[in-house]
This record gives C-alpha cells, sequence and structure tokens, in this order.
C-alpha cells in the first residue's frame, strides 16, 4: 500500500522524467544548430539548479531556512578550482570539493543547529558573510579578483571520456551529476529516516514523542545539502573557468532562494525549474534592461503571496490524481 | 524638391540595407551600466561612441562600418562571463572591450582567449592584467598602476624628499595593486612608509580610519579610492581636521573631471600621475575636446573616456596593418603598434601588450586641474613581467 | 607619558567619538528593527530599503525649497502610510500561514528588491550628497569633531529616549506589549490588535525613514544605501535581544566600540568579520540576546 508521501515522491519522478527528457532534446537541438551559449547557459542554470534544490532539502522538508547556502557552493567551488589549477584531474576536483563541503557542513550544522527557526535563519547568513569576507582578504585565494586561469578538464567515464570544454558534452555530465543528486535525495527521504527528517517540518515539537531525536535528522538533512551544494559548486569552476568572491555573497544565496521558492519547495523538481526559469529569465532581460531586479522581486512576492506551492505547485497535483487512480485501480485489479 | 526627395531615399535605403548591417564590424562593449562604476561606464560610452562615429564618418575600418553592441558588466565577474560569452556567440563580435573593474578583466580576458577572439580594456589599473596573468588575447591601452606611480613618485622625490607616507586604497584588488605599486615607487625614491590601510568599496565613513592616520602622523597620504568614495574621503577628512598640514597624492582615477566640483575646496593641493589630462595644449587634443564634450552634452573627458576614445582608433591601425581581422593576424598587427591619440602618440609593448604613453604629473590648483611634470613613456613602463608569450 | 595622553587625546578618543556616531546612526536603524520583531515577530528584510525611501523623500523634498529641520518630522509622519499598507495587504496575507517567521521573512525580501529597483529608476542608480545642514566643525580638547555628527549623537539619543517613554511609559505602549504578549488575551480586553500591528509596523517604518534623513548628510544617498546599515543593524538587534529597546541601544554602542577600536588595532578590513562573528556567538550560546524579548519580561 502506499501513502500520501509516496504518491508525492512518485509524481515528483513523473516531472523529473519530463525535465530530463525535455533537457535532453533541448541539448542535443542546441549541439545541432551549434547554439555553444545556451548550452552553456543552461548548464550553468543546472549547476545553479542544484543550489537551489540544496535549498529545497532544509526548507521544503525539514523546515530550515538557509540564507546561507552559496557558502557550501563557494567552498565547493574554490577547492575544485584549488585542485584543478594543480592536478586538471575531473574526479579527484569533485572529491574535494565534495570532501571539503562535507566537513564545512558537518562544522556549519554543529554551529546552526543549536537553534531553531528565524535564529537559524541569521546564524546561516552571519556564517556565510565571515566566510565571503575571509575568501575576499586572503590573497592567495585570489581576494577580491578571484582566481583565473582554470584549465578546460577532460572527464573520464570508463568506457568513453567527455570534455568539460564541449559544451553539448559537458552539459551531459552536469545532467548526470543532477540526476544522481536527484535520485540519491529521493531514495533517502523514502527510508525511515528521511520520513522523520520530512515529520520535522509537520511538526517538530511531537517528533521527540516518537521516540525520535530531532536533532540527529536536522543535522543529517543540513549535513547533506552542504554537500549537495559542495558538489555542484565543484562543478562551476570547470564550466566558466574562473571562481570570485562573489559566489559566496549572499546575493548569491537570495537569488537560489528565489529559484526554490519560485519553483516550488517539498518537491525536489521544483528548485530545479525554478533555477532554469530564473537564469534564463536574468539573461534574457538582462540583456535588454538593467531593471530585472524589480520583476524577480515582484514575481517572488506574487509566489509568496498567491502561489505558496509555485510553478510546480500548478501542475502536480493534477499528475498525484491521476496516480492515486491508477494506484486504486491497481489495487482493484489485485483483489479480483 | 526632386533631389531632396531622392537624397532622403537614398539615405532611407541606406539605414533599411541590410547587406550594409552584415558587412558592420560588430565591437562588443561590456562595461558597467548600472552600479557603482556606472560613471566610468558613462565616459567609457561617450569615448566610444564618439571614436565609432569619428571612424564610420571616415569610411569605416577596412572599408566597413563599425557597430556597438552595448552589454551590462554589473562590475561582477560571475554576471560578466557569460554576458561576453553571448557577446562572442551570439552576437558574434569581432572585438570586445569596456571591461573596468580589473576582476571582470581578468575572467573575461580568459573567455575572450578560450573563444579565439581579442579584448582591450581601456580603464582597469591592475598591473597583473599585462603582467603575472597576462593573456595573449588581451591589450591594455591606458596606464597602469605602475606606469602611474612613477611619474607620481618622481615629483615626490622631488618635491616631498623624505616624506612619511600613509597608504588608503579601496578594498578590492585594483585599491591594492595601486598601493603596492606607488609603496615600492615611493621607497625607491627614500620616502618612509608609516603604514596602510583598505576600506571596502563604498565606505559610507571614513572617519573611523582617521584613529590609524592619526596614529601614523604622516605628511603624504597616497590613495587610490575612486568616485564617490572620493568625495566622501576628503570632504571628511576636511571636516575632521586631518587634511591639514597634508599632502595628498593619489591615483589616476581618483579626482577627475567627474568628481572635482563635488569635492570642492578639500581637493586643493591634490596631485597625480596620469595618462591623460584634459589641459594637453596639443591641436589634436583641442579637437577631441570640442568633439567630445559636443558628444557628452558639455561634459569634459577624464582619462577612461580619453583612453576608451583611442582604443577604437588602435584597433582601425592593427585591421589595416594586418588586412584583417582574422585574431593572429590582428594580434600581429596590434604588438608594436603605434597609433595616434588625443593623449599623443602611444605604443603597444609587444612582450606584454602593455601600452606605452607619456605619463603627466598633475596637481590641483584653485580648482582645476595643472600640468606640474612629464615622464616619457620609456621611463614609466617598468619591467615586463608577462611569461606566456 | 606624554605620548600616551597624546594617543589617548587625539587618537583614541575621537576614534571613540566616531565610533559613538556610528553607533547612534545604527541604533536609529535598528530601533524599527527591534520593534517589528518584538511586537509581529517579523523579522523586515526591507527595513534598509525604507532607510533609503526616506533619504531619497529628503532629498526629493528638500529639492523643492523644504527646509531640512521640517523634513526630519515631515518624512517619518509620510512613511506612516506606507507602513500601513505593507503591512495590511503585505505582511498580514502571510501572518497566519504555516510558518510565520520565513514566509513574513521571504515576502519583506522580495519587496526589498522591488523598492530597491523603484529608487533606481527614480532616481538614477548614481550617489546623491546633500549638502549638510549644519556645516563647519567644533573644536573639543583639541580636536576637530564634524558639528553635524555632533548633533546627530545629541538628536539620536532624543529620539531614542522618545521612542523608550512610548513603548515603556504610556498606554499606547502598554496595548501593544500587551497585544505582542498575548494576542488573544488583550484582543479580549478590548484592544484592537489589527490596528496595533499596523500601527506598530508603521512605526518602525517612520523610525527607518526618519534614521534615512538624519543620516543622509553624513553617508550620502544611493539606491543601495540600505544594505550599508542593515547588517550591522540586524546584529545589534539580534546581540542586544530582538524586541528589546535597551538592548538595541546597548548592544549597538557596544559592536561600534569594537568596531572603532578593531579598526584602529587590528584592521578596518576585518570589522564586518569580526561584528558577524560576534553575532554568530550570542546566536549560538545565548540566541535570547542580552536583553531578551519586549513584554516576555
Amino acid at each position: 500500500m502506499r501513502d500520501r508521501l509516496d504518491i508525492s515522491l512518485r509524481a515528483n519522478h513523473v516531472l523529473f522524467a519530463i525535465l530530463f527528457m525535455a533537457a535532453l532534446v533541448f541539448g542535443v537541438m542546441a549541439s545541432l544548430t551549434g547554439e555553444r551559449f545556451y548550452l552553456r547557459l543552461a548548464t550553468e542554470a543546472l549547476i545553479l539548479s542544484g543550489l537551489a534544490l540544496s535549498i529545497d532539502i532544509l526548507l521544503g522538508f525539514t523546515g530550515l531556512l538557509s540564507l546561507g547556502q552559496a557558502l557550501y557552493f563557494g567552498v565547493g567551488a574554490y577547492v575544485s578550482a584549488l585542485v584543478l589549477v594543480g592536478t586538471p584531474n575531473f574526479w579527484l576536483a569533485m572529491a574535494a570539493a565534495i570532501g571539503a563541503s562535507l566537513l564545512a557542513g558537518i562544522i556549519g550544522g554543529l554551529i546552526a543547529n543549536r537553534v531553531r527557526g528565524v535564529y537559524f535563519a541569521l546564524i546561516t547568513f552571519g556564517m556565510a558573510q565571515i566566510a565571503a569576507k575571509i575568501v575576499y582578504n586572503t590573497r592567495a585565494l585570489g581576494a577580491s579578483d578571484g582566481m583565473i586561469g582554470i584549465p578546460v578538464i577532460e572527464i573520464p567515464l570508463g568506457l568513453v571520456t567527455l570534455s568539460a570544454g564541449n559544451p553539448f558534452q559537458f552539459f551531459l555530465v552536469v545532467l548526470g551529476v543532477i540526476t544522481l543528486i536527484y535520485a540519491g535525495m529521493s531514495y533517502v527521504l523514502g527510508t525511515p529516516f528521511g520520513r522523520v527528517m520530512i515529520a520535522l517540518k509537520a511538526n517538530e515539537k511531537r517528533v521527540p514523542y516518537l521516540g525520535y531525536s530531532t536533532w540527529a535528522p536536522r543535522m543529517v538533512a543540513y549535513v547533506l545539502a552542504a554537500t549537495i551544494a559542495g558538489t555542484v559548486g565543484g562543478l562551476y569552476p570547470m564550466l566558466r573557468g574562473f571562481v570570485s568572491p562573489e559566489l559566496m555573497f549572499f546575493s548569491a544565496s537570495g537569488d537560489a532562494l528565489i529559484m526554490a521558492i519560485v519553483g516550488g519547495t517539498g518537491t525536489l523538481v521544483g528548485a530545479i525549474c525554478g533555477a532554469i526559469l530564473l537564469v534564463m529569465f536574468k539573461s534574457v532581460v538582462g540583456s535588454w534592461t538593467e531593471h530585472h531586479l524589480i520583476i524577480v522581486g515582484a514575481m517572488f512576492m506574487a509566489a509568496m503571496l498567491f502561489m505558496q506551492r509555485g510553478l510546480i505547485g500548478l501542475v502536480k497535483p493534477s499528475i498525484e490524481r491521476r496516480l492515486l487512480r491508477r494506484e486504486a485501480e491497481r489495487a482493484a485489479g489485485g483483489t479480483k | 524638391m526632386k533631389t531632396k526627395f531622392w537624397a532622403a531615399l537614398a539615405t532611407t535605403t541606406a539605414l533599411a540595407m541590410p547587406a550594409l548591417a552584415q558587412d558592420a564590424i560588430r565591437i562588443g562593449v561590456l562595461t558597467p551600466l548600472s552600479g557603482t562604476y556606472a560613471g566610468i561606464g558613462q565616459q567609457v560610452r561617450w569615448g566610444l561612441d564618439l571614436a565609432a562615429a569619428e571612424i564610420n564618418a571616415a569610411g569605416g575600418v577596412l572599408g566597413r562600418p563599425i557597430t556597438l553592441i552595448y552589454e551590462d558588466s554589473e562590475a561582477n565577474p560571475a554576471t560578466a562571463v557569460p554576458r561576453a560569452e553571448r557577446l562572442f556567440d551570439v552576437e558574434n563580435v569581432d572585438f570586445l572591450t569596456g571591461t573596468v573593474s580589473s576582476g571582470v578583466t581578468l575572467a573575461v580576458g580568459q573567455v575572450a582567449e578560450r573563444a579565439g577572439r581579442l579584448m582591450a580594456t581601456t580603464v582597469s589599473f591592475a598591473d597583473s592584467i599585462t603582467g603575472t596573468s597576462c593573456s595573449p588575447n588581451v591589450f591594455r591601452v591606458n596606464a597602469r598602476a605602475g606606469q602611474q606611480s612613477v611619474a607620481l613618485a618622481s615629483w615626490l622625490a622631488a618635491e616631498r624628499p623624505d616624506a612619511r607616507v600613509f597608504y588608503l586604497g579601496p578594498d578590492y584588488e585594483m585599491g591594492r595593486s595601486t598601493v603596492a605599486a606607488f609603496r615600492s615607487n615611493a621607497e625607491r625614491v627614500g620616502a618612509t612608509s608609516v603604514g596602510e590601510t583598505f576600506a571596502p568599496l563604498d565606505s559610507a565613513d571614513y572617519s573611523q580610519y582617521f584613529g590609524a592616520l592619526r596614529s601614523a602622523r604622516p605628511d603624504v597620504l597616497y590613495t587610490s579610492v575612486a568616485g564617490n568614495d572620493t568625495v566622501r574621503l576628503f570632504t571628511q577628512m576636511e571636516d575632521f581636521g586631518v587634511r591639514s598640514n597634508m599632502t595628498i597624492l593619489g591615483a589616476s582615477g581618483t579626482v577627475t573631471a567627474q568628481n572635482i566640483g563635488a569635492i570642492g575646496g578639500a581637493a586643493e593641493g591634490f596631485v597625480t600621475g596620469v595618462g591623460y589630462s584634459s589641459l594637453i595644449d596639443t591641436p589634436e587634443h583641442a579637437a577631441f575636446l570640442a568633439a567630445f564634450r559636443a558628444q557628452s552634452g558639455g561634459a569634459d573627458p577624464d582619462l577612461y573616456g580619453a583612453d576608451s576614445y583611442g582604443v577604437l582608433f588602435a584597433f582601425q591601425a592593427a585591421a589595416q596593418e594586418a588586412g584583417s581581422l582574422e585574431t593572429d593576424a590582428l594580434r600581429e598587427g596590434f604588438r608594436d603598434l603605434s597609433w595616434q591619440t588625443p593623449q599623443g602618440i602611444k605604443t603597444i609593448r609587444g612582450s606584454d601588450h602593455q601600452a606605452m604613453q607619456q605619463m603627466y604629473v598633475v596637481r590641483v590648483e584653485d580648482g582645476a586641474f595643472h600640468i606640474v611634470g612629464q615622464v616619457s613613456a620609456e621611463d614609466a613602463i617598468g619591467d615586463d613581467l608577462c611569461e606566456r608569450f | 607619558m606624554p605620548d600616551v595622553l597624546d594617543y589617548l587625546q587625539f587618537i583614541l578618543a575621537p576614534q571613540m567619538l566616531n565610533g559613538l556616531a556610528l553607533g547612534i546612526s545604527v541604533i536609529l536603524v535598528a530601533l524599527g528593527l527591534t520593534i517589528i520583531f518584538g511586537l509581529l515577530d517579523v523579522i523586515n528584510m526591507s527595513h534598509g530599503e525604507f532607510y533609503a525611501v526616506g533619504a531619497f523623500a529628503a532629498l526629493a523634498l528638500s529639492a523643492l525649497g523644504l527646509n531640512y529641520w521640517l523634513l526630519v518630522a515631515l518624512v517619518p509622519i509620510l512613511l506612516l502610510p506606507l507602513g500601513v499598507l505593507v503591512e495590511r495587504y503585505l505582511i498580514r496575507r502571510v501572518y497566519d500561514g504555516a510558518d510565520r517567521h520565513v514566509s513574513t521573512l521571504l515576502l519583506t525580501f522580495g519587496l526589498a528588491l522591488v523598492i530597491e529597483d523603484i529608487l533606481k529608476i527614480l532616481f538614477g542608480p548614481n550617489t546623491h550628497r546633500p549638502a549638510s545642514p549644519l556645516p563647519g566643525a567644533t573644536e573639543i580638547l583639541g580636536v576637530f569633531i564634524p558639528t553635524y555628527r555632533l548633533a546627530l549623537i545629541t538628536i539620536g539619543l532624543v529620539v531614542i529616549a522618545m521612542v523608550a517613554l512610548v513603548v515603556y511609559r504610556t498606554r499606547l505602549g502598554a496595548m501593544v506589549r500587551a497585544a505582542s504578549f498575548d494576542r488573544n488575551m488583550a484582543a479580549s480586553l478590548g484592544v484592537r490588535v489589527g490596528w496595533v500591528y499596523s500601527g506598530a509596523y508603521a512605526f518602525g517604518i517612520a523610525l527607518a525613514g526618519l534614521a534615512g534623513v538624519l543620516l543622509a548628510p553624513i553617508y550620502s544617498v544611493f539606491p543601495t544605501m540600505g544594505h550599508d546599515f542593515i547588517l550591522l543593524a540586524f546584529t545589534v538587534v539580534i546581540v542586544g535581544g530582538m524586541g528589546s529597546i535597551w538592548g538595541a541601544v546597548v548592544a549597538g554602542i557596544l559592536l561600534t566600540q569594537v568596531q572603532a577600536i578593531s579598526a584602529l588595532i587590528i584592521s578596518p578590513v576585518w570589522g564586518d568579520a569580526i561584528v558577524f562573528g560576534v553575532m554568530v556567538l550570542v546566536l549560538m550560546f545565548r540566541p535570547q540576546g542580552i536583553f531578551g524579548r519586549i513584554g516576555h519580561a
């Protein structure tokens, strides 16, 4: 028997599959027509969607608002950049980025999880500001100019070797990483432990009565989110060839938050849609007016006021209904 | 009547003719149109628009007119890099210029290199752009921090020997690079450094730095803050009485035509080393000054406007020497190129892509700039630290 | 020995006095923030933008020829209806939702983006520098201090005292504190809670606008000016205890002195990082702040 959470997760899978196919079609079309720029922009959107997704894990499932998620994106990006400058090896850079953001996430989690609610939001904000300032003031990390000269690398995947310099190939790599992250997170949320995490959002006070600690699931969610942000952060310098302290500033965290909320929280897919939408929007509108901020802000407020479930909320209920109906039919068929 | 009709028809068809648009040379301008550096972006725009209009009126480059395509860099490399890619890949520009903050110039230079196209900055000061972080595809037609510092240090040696110097820069790479460049030049001519500090960009309040300034007891202050930051720094220094008995030296962009009015009396006695002054007394410069004022609606050019005006003529000369816009040929055309600008003859040093030019020492007296010294291009250029090509 | 005295008189004392002027400025911005949090439970992310709106309103009105000191009184009054509108039509719509803190924080964050861009469209991206209403400097113990900063410290202290008086000593303040302590109880005692909330928000916004008018002559006026103080003001509110007026005053003075003296001893470059470090430490070990919340003794 399947419960509501299961149906909800399966509806996400349907949406993700649609998104995945659309991305593939777009990628093939763009590479056939030689649209390098849009392909690379879409790759950036996918990378940022990982950051938005990590915010969604905290906000949409465990109910924790992070205002400083760009901290871990930045840690991943800088560590990956440092490794790549020394040894241009994809797996080494990714391992270092994941390891460093995991470690940073544990430290940050121990600090931030001492408090709840709005205090949690402010403490994550404060930590990100301090980290950004340290990077900004450190000469060895390129200080305010950031670091350039990150080489274009080859990505050996067993049978084939892809190149980060080929827009289509790198698009596929990033799409693959996002798919793995999505699949991994869906799996975790479906486990009993993942359900405790979700229960925190519904009613944190009751969780201890069920015999579960609230600290452990919050901590795990935080560290997972940090690691995901760091993983996609590690991909950023491979795409753009540089890193700069702006990647860790509040505006980066704020943008990712906007993506997650406009797309729809608590769905994982919503964050990805929101990221794609916002990046495309900024690129298109940004090249004909400096005033895209007002539109983004208004869109964000509209999402808060009128569609608390975001864009995904417009289509997801109908998919859920369809899945429920099929479930009911199958159950009816089973009893025959 | 009839001729008028035909003339009008000819203009309309000329404007509407798509062949002409395809023929145009496309030059991308990635410059700050909003934010802290919007004022500099405005000067860049006036300079480039004027130069493009003049070049087009005289028959263009290789017989083709120039079209400028603007994008807002927001002075943020993470925003500027995708926009640079858009200019190269979607707009198909042949050349790129206009970058202001040195972080953006470095990151965009790398995009140009990977796209196999050339770019030139007309504003960024950081020595590293044509030094330790040089790129075969990046040129700089304005004077870098080192050149400005040599000129200023020569004045310091003559007028304030044995000076005690305090340094105050904006807290980002340009600030650190200008302070480091001037510090080494000042110490070379015998000055003593008594302290340095860096203030965040757009600092509202400089009074919190006056404690460190007072306790170091300098007689000379070197600063490389720019734009509105200079206005606040200078007026607050005057308000707090730290301005008296102190000579203020600065980077080229510290006091310019754009902010000297707002600073008022506090700018009196300020000295800087600069590659451009609106007082240059040559017929070429007089013509440029008049044309620029007409373009800008009365505003005077500053170093950014003048250097940006000059870059399109360098592009024209390089393209004509190369005979094509093909990257390798054009690069050779730029290397060791000497061309005429309102500031005099500039030459691009082939070994690091840095423009060599006459430097001026300029002092503010009675609310206006006066040229008080000059340093030749060869003396100001400094060592070649570029190792990549 | 004379060296030590000299250091105290010409270096440390002016540095600390500067710190005090900055402290008063930050407290002016933080007062509204802490009242809005204490009474409404709302983290007002658009507070810095209302501070900018106050400064721009003063700029536009003084261009029409109005006297500066008149504007100090007029601009906050003009901002009151704006505050009521924002509370009624935006904040109240999400106020009773699942997670009030998060949704009001996010909503005001969106509002901040919109206001900032409206200011850019109306006034352009560049910095405006209004003339000082009290130019010149005053000599105190051989050190020159700009007269306007001394006036700012005085005015700021008067404003703080008046706000504290209203909140802690008047019937109105008692109603407001009652409403924040127990909404239903206050309502059953005849307090019109809806109006109390709108009024408290508008009052906080008016204080932000007042800070904008008072600080414009020192810190210049530009669309993103709200970012400058707001981080420090947030820190002050947290360290002092969200909702506590005395907490904001004490924390405001303390933190700016820490910043002023660390600028002298360490380097101004680390000033922000040190202040945020203090904020994180306070949140870790005493999240309710030094003084705790208003109405919650």
